[in-house]
């Protein structure tokens, strides 16, 4: 047998040596190596290879160009041709693809940037698989009300007493809008005070400090690198350095961390110890109090289930019985951020559902720029019908027309990527500012996998009909000039187009829907006057009672100020709840908190809470602690007659109500009004509050400035229109209605651009039929109805079908509202007619031209 | 026409390759070339140079039958063009007017 040279030795001169040169120089190695084998094998072997390499030079290499090398590849380069020719030869169809597609991929690509963002928050720590935040469903009169904190307690013992619990650390405060000073420098910033496991639980990058005795003395602060920056300008020997809290407390630096990634839910400037935080606040001691967070790392594999069952009854057992409304349950802590509602002690939606939704919103505007390529391709096939049946004729295969197509499409999606990847890199701020991120355009393995598997995507959605379509086609009925199946091609298009405008009609109004819930809560009566309140926080010299009211006599003399107070409420969301009320009459199992609005006197006149009866605070009664206002809707809990008088238990103290207040909204309108305790408690009131005259915003606040420096030195006066917090709870809602109108701007735009589209190809193939309506006598008027007609079909049929369906959207989003506008008939009415204007307007522009034109020269044309 | 010239690797296969008249093929002429020089020279060294000459019309080449050596790949034979014969003589006669020259005296 003869010996046959190494395999890829040879496989590798083959590929790269040129097809004329081959025969020779392989016949010339073989035989050497003949000759050297048998002298031996394995040398032999070497020295083939070795030889095959020195031929890899420029003389002996195949030049790229004319590189035939299999059939395969000549087709691929044909196919490339014939790609180049189409899109030359039909520039419009090509632009109004380039131009769908590519808006089409960059909204996708925007919202894959988005949600890839959402999906990962809070994600980046270390144990995160074992980070759990330990929360509470509290059964109430109106059903379970599911509370994120907890009783700063339960840390300590689950610690001990649960061996599955790793580390267990509580969080208290947040203590917001801190004055932390270092000599002249001075910020605000927002901490926590918290458990001295709290950097065992989330994994914090210490740049200085000994992570494991971070805050083991009271005395210690933990601060980020941006504070450390802000207050020194460097974070270099910074450790035991004193900062001064509220110009009043002082604390040495103990650690200096890395401020967290943009996607941590939770970021903040500082961190206390919880140890100083239960030494200020006594009452965090007991099981009754429910306002801290609570956080664990449970060993790898601990069953939650199984967890929550032995937790479920820890509040009742702890308390003897005592306290038996309460559940603690655990929940994974980078779950919390998108599954975060609760409904009924069930987990209801959250964030989540704006990720879904938006990731719905992706794909169909990919999808409408996908129909235009399939509609325009399949449009066309009349005229590239010949080309097919020509094909078929010499022998091509319906495999190979079918990827020809399909490496036409993939052209270009690839086309359009380069271009969508060039819009996102302008727009990527624009953005960011919309949605309040910091997302990049960051090239790495996943952001291209993902990249080019929408192109992949893209192209063979919208390549795989016209090329199934087109390579379908008989050829010999073809090269006569019968096309048999287009009833069932226009049938399709037609399907398509309707589509296109269903969801353009369900998209124009959800915008509308949104705008109008917008326009509700920004215009709706809240039971109280949000307007030109300016509120601040008490601090310094302001927390001394006396110097309080001093302040206020003052303020109120101000001129262009109407009226001022102090309150413990910032009237835009929960912040303080507690039970213990006993009243005539009282269900005994019943444990609904009541939130606690603690006032000055004058705050309900100042904020123009109305009474339903009985009267507010008032000095000249000489009201103190003892007497209470609330509001309807903790009356009607109650079940009192005649409230007004009568006696509460609160505390084992008896007060009196002196007055009930007309419902106000207090929360967001996402939530019904609950029950609401008005307390006179100038002790507890944590912020001013002072209206001003309309129009005199301005000097007022300069004014009130200048005084409030005179009178409070070494605290800036940092004040916030009551309006400005009042906004902040719908942030999330403003967002999604600026994005909506974006997006549902872009999704018309781009149907219209396949409808123009459409229209201009139709109305090219009809130009003879025009040109002989014309010359029989129907008017310009007439042709354009005529032309239009199919259309106009098309987009009713979208709009019956869309209807029912924009409802249900609409309604579901209305109902995480319990305060909301109803859906009207002229909404539907609105969005339908819009989507036929737009619809007729596209068309019309095209079919106007063709109507108008001589029919002589429609005629003549050949 | 551009005068081409011939290197003096070039020149000993086109010598080579002139000797061997019509049996000269790669393996052939590197064997025998590496008789005459006791040296060894790569396969591919030799390939090169035909090209050149071959472009350079030096050579000119044909294929020879199928057998059954070499996998049965067919020998490509070179055979000297009259360009490349002059070329040859043409080397031949310069290198010997210019021997001619040196003085018979003795070389110590």
């Amino acid at each position: 047998m003869k010996p046959t040279p190494p395999k890829n030795a040879l496989k590798f001169l083959r590929w790269f040596c040129r097809e004329e040169y081959l025969e020779e120089i392989e016949g010339d190695l073989v035989e050497l190596y003949e000759d050297d084998y048998k002298k031996s094998p394995t040398r032999a072997n070497w020295k083939f290879a070795r030889n095959v390499i020195k031929f890899f030079r420029p003389v002996f290499i195949r030049s790229l160009k004319k590189s035939y090398h299999s059939n395969h590849q000549a087709i691929f380069r044909h196919n490339f041709l014939l790609t180049y020719r189409t899109f030359r030869r039909y520039k419009t169809s090509f632009l109004v693809n380039l131009i769908g597609l590519s808006t089409g991929m960059a909204c996708t690509l925007f919202i894959y940037l988005w949600v890839n963002d959402e999906l990962n928050v809070d994600k980046f720590y270390q144990k995160d698989r074992q980070l759990f935040q330990v929360m509470e469903h509290h059964e109430r009169s109106y059903g379970i009300w599911t509370s994120p904190t907890t009783s700063g307690l339960i840390a300590t013992t689950l610690a001990s007493e649960m061996p599955e619990v790793v580390y267990a650390a509580a969080t208290g405060g947040p203590a917001e809008n801190i004055s932390l000073s270092a000599g002249e420098n001075y910020i605000r910033a927002n901490g926590h005070y918290v458990g001295k496991d709290f950097f065992n639980v989330f994994s914090y990058h210490f740049i200085h400090g000994d992570k494991s005795r971070m805050l083991l003395d009271k005395n210690a602060i933990v601060i980020s690198e941006a504070l450390a920056v802000k207050l020194f300008n460097t974070t270099e020997n910074l450790l035991g350095q004193v900062i001064e809290f509220e110009r009043e407390k002082q604390f040495f630096i103990s650690g200096i961390y890395k401020t967290l990634p943009s996607n941590a839910s939770d970021r903040f400037d500082f961190a206390l110890s919880y140890e100083l935080y239960e030494e200020m606040y006594p009452s965090v001691l007991k099981w009754g109090n429910t306002g801290n967070r609570v956080y664990l790392i449970l060993k790898a594999g601990t069953n939650t289930e199984e967890f929550n069952r032995k937790i479920a009854d820890y509040v009742k057992v702890k308390t003897n019985n005592r306290i038996t409304f309460r559940k603690p349950f655990i929940k994974r802590y980078s779950e919390k951020y998108l599954y975060g509602k609760y409904k009924d002690g069930v987990q209801a939606g959250g964030r989540i559902e704006y990720v879904r939704l938006f990731s719905i919103i992706a794909i169909f505007i990919l999808v409408i720029a996908c129909i235009n390529f399939m509609n325009l391709s399949t449009a066309k096939a009349s005229r590239r019908i010949k080309e097919v049946g020509i094909k078929k004729a010499v022998g091509a295969g319906r495999k190979s027309l079918v990827f020809q197509y399909l490496n036409e499409s993939l052209a270009m999606a690839f086309l359009s990527l380069i271009l969508a990847i060039t819009l996102v890199f302008l727009l990527l701020p624009q953005f960011n500012e919309i949605t309040g991120k910091h997302l990049l355009l960051n090239f790495d393995y996943s952001l291209v996998v993902s990249l080019l598997g929408i192109t992949l995507i893209t192209g063979l959605i919208s390549g795989s009909y016209p090329a199934l379509y087109l390579s379908g086609f008989k050829p010999a009925p073809t090269l006569k000039g019968k096309i048999n199946n287009t009833i069932g091609g226009l049938w399709v298009r037609e399907g398509l187009v309707i589509f296109q405008f269903a969801i353009s009609v369900i998209l124009i109004l959800s915008v509308l829907v949104i705008y109008k819930q917008i326009e509700f809560i920004q215009t709706k009566n809240l039971g109280f006057n949000r307007d030109n309140i300016i509120s601040f926080k008490r601090e310094g010299k302001l927390l001394e009672s006396t110097s309080l009211e001093t302040f206020l006599s003052e303020v109120r003399r101000q001129p262009g100020v109407i009226s001022a107070s102090s309150i413990r409420h910032n009237l835009a969301g929960h912040t303080w709840g507690v039970g213990g009320f006993n009243w005539e009459g009282r269900d005994p199992e019943d444990q609904t908190e009541f939130e606690v609005i603690a006032v000055n006197y004058d705050m309900i006149e100042t904020l123009g809470i109305e009474m339903l009866s009985g009267r507010g605070f008032a000095r000249e009664f000489g009201d103190d602690w003892k007497n209470l206002i609330f509001n309807e809707a903790a009356i009607d809990l109650m079940g009192l007659k005649d409230p007004v008088g009568k006696s509460v238990d609160w505390g084992f103290d008896d007060r009196k109500i002196i007055g009930v207040a007309k419902n106000f909204h207090f929360e967001s309108l996402h939530e019904n009004i609950k029950p609401v305790v008005i307390a006179l408690w100038q002790g507890r009131t944590d912020r001013l509050m002072v209206r001003i005259k309309a129009g005199r915003e301005l000097e007022t606040v300069k004014d009130l400035q200048e005084f409030y420096q005179a009178f409070n030195p070494g605290f800036s006066f940092d004040y916030k229109f009551l309006d400005q917090d009042y906004q902040v709870q719908y942030v999330a809602e403003q967002r999604i209605a600026t994005l909506s109108r974006y997006f549902a701007g872009l999704a018309i735009l781009i149907s219209c651009l396949g409808l123009s589209g459409l229209t201009i190809f139709d109305t090219q193939r009809r130009i003879k039929e025009i040109g002989i309506r014309k010359i029989l006598g129907l008017s310009t008027f007439g042709i354009v109805r005529h032309l239009s007609g199919d259309f106009t079909k098309m987009v009713l049929i979208a709009i019956v079908i869309a209807l029912p369906l924009s409802y249900f959207v609409a309604s579901n989003w209305l109902e995480s509202f319990a305060y909301r506008i109803d859906l009207k008939w002229w909404f539907f009415a609105g969005a339908g007619s819009f989507a036929l204007l737009i619809a007729w307007f596209t068309t019309g522009i095209h079919t106007v031209k063709v109507a108008r034109a001589n029919p002589a020269q429609c005629l003549k044309h050949e | 026409m551009v005068q081409h010239s011939l290197g003096e690797f070039e020149e000993l296969v086109l010598l080579m390759v002139a000797a061997l008249h019509d049996k000269a093929y790669g393996v052939l002429i590197l064997e025998k070339l590496e008789e005459k020089l006791g040296k060894k020279i790569n396969i591919s060294a030799i390939h090169v140079a035909l090209k050149r000459m071959e472009n350079k019309g030096f050579v000119k080449s044909s294929y020879g039958g199928i057998t059954n050596e070499r996998g049965g790949r067919r020998k490509k034979f070179y055979v000297v063009t009259a360009l490349g014969k002059r070329m040859l003589d043409d080397q031949y006669a310069l290198r010997n007017s210019i021997y001619r020259l040196i003085p018979k005296i003795s070389f110590g």
